[in-house]
């Protein structure tokens, strides 16, 4: 297989926000920029667009018929780092992740998109939970 | 998200998703498939047409049997899709910044 299969998408832009801001703008306030025209799955219909949060808090669009996930937050860190589990259509689970650095007066905002072509991260979680916690009970087991 | 809709929607189904990742470990038959999977060959058969229809997996003939493996350009479509979406989606947010700062 051709390496652009797994290659990370990588778009980096400068703002004159401070990353405390811009990490503002890109999560409380998605709604304000987010061009839900090309961009959703309800298009012109789309009333809202939500980010929860917080860790295990959802991104989803609301139209009349009810709310469409986009995806979830597997880390929540204001104001310098937000990784997104990526649902939509293709779903088999590839990741963003936006980080939010100051540089000159102000910020430096870089998004990676990746994962393409991988196995579900879902499944790559458990494994490695797996091998977390059962190091974990190795532990505790040992001291009982 | 309407570019490659066929292709995202392939995926969206959690049976179709199995095939494939199995399909990325390398090439097997449909009855291989099928082994691995709790559903019937028929049904093997049916998501690996969709599959195939959205351009994610291609097929051969081995004698009597079907050998299926990934279409590498598959997910190239899928990842270029969205490295424009996220051009636009960027430009959008700076330009909303911009707008603000104002």
């Amino acid at each position: 297989m051709s390496t652009t299969l797994t290659e990370a998408i990588r778009k980096t832009v400068l703002v004159d926000f401070t990353p405390e801001e811009a990490f503002d703008l890109f999560t409380a306030r998605i709604a304000s920029w987010w061009p839900v025209r090309t961009h959703s799955y309800g298009g012109d219909d789309v009333k809202n667009v939500v980010l929860e949060r917080r860790v295990g808090g959802r991104l989803y669009e609301v139209t009349e018929q009810g709310e469409q996930d986009w995806g979830s937050v597997l880390a929540w860190e204001p104001p310098t780092r937000l990784l997104l589990d990526w649902q939509i259509g293709e779903a088999s689970g590839t990741e963003v992740e936006v980080t939010f650095a100051p540089e000159g007066p102000g910020s430096r905002v870089v998004l990676e998109h990746r994962g393409f072509g991988d196995a579900d991260p879902r499944e790559r979680y458990s494994g490695g939970w797996d091998v977390v916690l059962g190091a974990f009970v190795d532990t505790t087991s040992k001291n009982a | 998200m309407s570019t490659n809709g066929l292709v995202l929607d392939a995926l969206g189904d959690w049976t179709r998703r199995q095939i494939f990742e199995a399909l990325r470990r390398g090439p097997r038959s449909v009855g291989d498939l099928a082994g691995d999977l709790p559903v019937s060959r028929p049904a093997v058969s049916q998501h690996l047409r969709v599959l195939k229809d959205a351009g994610l997996v291609v097929d051969r003939k081995d004698g009597t049997r079907r050998i299926y493996s990934v279409d590498p350009d598959g997910l190239a479509g899928i990842r270029a899709y969205f490295d424009s979406f996220w051009d636009e989606a960027l430009a959008r947010f700076a330009a909303e910044a911009r707008k603000e700062r104002q």
